[in-house]
């Protein structure tokens, strides 16, 4: 028998303290809650989707607005920076790009929507049951919350879409407060059996989306095999920076201090933690044609300093580099501007630098790596990233960094396991 | 219908985003199985190449770099009879090669009868190997102006390029200079310098500069050839 209260005690009104109170009170605060709801599974579906379109490794634009007209942008926003952070999925390391938060999320509104209409067009609306709606509304905003907190303290940026959810998630809490309040009391036992029910299908509708993706997302990546190798990679001149690690597996990374492209790198290996199993060796290409013959204008004017710097002061080129990604903007205008105050800036910044920078010697080590990169045909681009050799191909630096990498790192450990 | 409206909550909070989910997923399928991994149109590293490098410098610099022992890291170097022969040019016609390369080009000055490097010879030679960039080869073609014998020129010109040479393994303790460095020792018999040399980079730039003066150098320049 169900525990809904599908006969009432009233079909169109209650008692209630001395006069009749219509058993609908509510409904209108809880259509709206749903309307919010669809709202929000429009937000998270629009990030779902533009997750997963970026699933095949390729450049794609990202919906940055919710305003009308807004339109998706392809290149560096807040958006792409939200969506490539360890933050937007979950299991990284085990599916490509990892199970998107912003899935579970199009779930989690969609099936509240759905309650608060299956609630609200109920013949009687009770605090029973409006106090549940009330609970399910604590998960998304909790969730938002907690995202848009890591938004606001580690990211640094915040995405329109996901400010949508959050604006979604705290309007609904809002309108569900307000229909609890507005519903009428209720009598009798508490409808356990029915919190129960809806509970248990509020996760199976997250799990069972979240399986389809699991089951459907795509999986065969022609680039797990790597996307080069280095033909030479002895280092008889000692041109390769070696910066202090507890990894074993070999890795390369070919980077230039100035370049924005590279901070992001820096930060998203970082954050996946996956740097401490590498044994990380620098190899400086500087974007700068004032040392670099490769490049006809300087994309990143200064580079060649600050890597001079680096060269100059191998101990503490790993705190220079640090140092630059932190003050990548003044130090490129600077670099653009005037040549010789950047040179002032670092060299009072790093002494050990002081009178090395700008001499034939640091500029012979900067040529000398340059020509290991001739030696070893490297792609003329930063960053790229070398485990054991082989080089992560370009389109798995960024969402699938976690997968590809800790794939190769397991490669590299057990290449008798087969791998892809 | 009671039953049903239990459902719907779940039904429709699954079945509208699985369908949505699951078309994105077929499209990212496709569209990955259609790409290529890393098939971008980025340049690889490669030595440079100027717009000085015509067909009759890169011949020239070939023949000379391998009868001088470049390419096989011997380093022998030249004398001025193998030069002469090998770049099958006259004297001026050898000189006017490095007209296009007067920017980079360093001349490091002697003192008469001396193959000993000054303090600004030997920091012109260090200005001038940094700048390699992406050059392949780096030539030392040294003279002496035509007083005394032409055997004892010969000895002074010998001695200019391997001051040169030495001074480049001492300071760098590179392997790859016996690889790079191709020495060319003209004494005086061969394509010697006009005064119009003296406008160019000289170690002793602000001292006077006559044609005896000018010739008892090592010319050194790297050549932007990939060869």
């Amino acid at each position: 028998m169900s525990d809904w209260d599908e006969t009432g005690n009233d079909s169109d009104k209650r008692w209630s303290g001395g006069q009749f109170e219509p058993s609908n009170r509510g409904r209108g605060w809880l259509i709206l809650l749903g309307l919010a709801a669809i709202f929000g599974a429009v937000m998270a579906g629009i990030s779902t989707r533009d997750f997963i379109s970026h699933l095949d490794g390729q450049v794609h634009a990202v919906s940055c607005s919710v305003m009308p007209g807004g339109e998706a942008v392809i290149g560096a926003s807040g958006c792409k920076e939200a969506m490539l952070s360890p933050w937007s999925s979950f299991f990284r390391t085990k599916y490509w790009g990892g199970l998107p938060v912003a899935l579970l999320g199009f779930a989690v509104f969609a099936f509240i929507g759905a309650l608060a209409f299956a609630v609200a067009f109920s013949k009687q609306i009770t605090r029973r049951d409006t106090g549940f709606v009330l609970l399910a509304s604590l998960v998304p905003v909790g969730a938002s919350a907690i995202w848009g907190t890591l938004a606001a303290t580690r990211l640094g940026e915040f995405c329109q879409v996901c400010v949508g959810m959050y604006v979604a998630s705290g309007l609904m809490f809002v309108l569900a407060v307000v229909s609890h309040f507005r519903a009428s009391p209720g009598s009798g036992a508490w409808p356990w059996g029915r919190f129960g029910l809806w509970f248990v299908e509020g996760l199976v509708a997250v799990g069972l989306l979240s399986g389809v993706y699991a089951m459907r997302a795509p999986d065969e990546r022609k680039s797990l095999d790597g996307c080069g190798a280095l033909v030479s990679p002895e280092d008889p001149k000692g041109v390769l920076l070696t910066f202090p690690g507890q990894g074993t597996t070999p890795a390369l990374a070919v980077l230039d201090p100035l370049c924005p492209a590279c901070r992001s790198f820096d930060e998203r290996l970082k954050l996946s933690e996956l740097d401490q199993r590498l044994a990380m060796k620098v190899l400086l290409f500087p974007l700068d044609s004032t040392c670099n013959w490769m490049v006809k204008t300087s994309l990143h004017p200064g580079a060649c300093q600050v890597s001079e710097a680096m060269l100059c002061s191998p101990a503490e080129a790993e705190k220079i580099l640090a140092w630059s990604f932190e003050n990548q903007e003044h130090l490129l205008e600077l670099g653009a501007k005037d040549a010789k105050a950047l040179t002032d800036e670092i060299t009072t910044r790093w002494p050990a630098a002081k009178g090395c920078v700008g001499t034939s010697r640091s500029k012979d080590k900067i040529t000398s790596g340059l020509r290991w990169a001739v030696e070893n045909a490297l792609p003329v681009l930063t960053p790229q990233l070398y485990v054991a050799g082989k080089r992560m191909c370009d389109e798995d630096t960024d969402l699938g960094l976690e997968f590809t990498l800790h794939h190769m790192i397991e490669q590299h450990a057990n290449p008798t396991a087969g791998g892809r | 219908m009671g039953a049903l409206r239990h459902i719907i909550p779940i039904f429709l909070g699954f079945t509208f985003p699985a369908y949505f989910v699951s078309g994105w997923l077929g499209g990212a399928e496709a569209s990955l199985r259609a790409a290529e991994p890393g098939a971008t149109n980025v340049a690889v590293a490669s030595m440079a190449e100027e717009g000085y490098c015509t067909a009759n410098l890169k011949q020239i610099v070939r023949r000379v770099a391998g009868a001088c022992g470049l390419l096989d890291a011997q380093g022998r170097g030249c004398q001025p009879a193998d030069a002469a022969k090998l770049v099958a040019l006259s004297g001026d016609d050898f000189n006017a090669m490095f007209l296009p390369m007067k920017e980079r080009v360093h001349i490091i000055q002697f003192d008469k009868k001396s193959v000993d490097l000054d303090e600004g010879g030997r920091a012109a030679i260090e200005t001038a190997w940094s700048a390699r960039g992406g050059a392949s080869f780096f030539f030392v073609v040294s003279r002496a102006s035509p007083e005394g014998s032409v055997e004892s020129n010969q000895e002074l010109s010998n001695g200019r390029a391997q001051a040169v040479l030495a001074h480049l393994e001492a300071t760098y303790q590179d392997p790859d200079i016996k690889k790079r460095v191709g020495l060319l020792q003209l004494g005086e018999e061969f394509a010697q310098l006009s005064t119009d040399f003296c406008q160019w980079q000289r170690s002793r730039g602000g001292d006077e500069c006559d044609e005896m003066q000018i010739n008892r150098s090592a010319i050194i320049a790297w050549i932007d050839c990939a060869i």
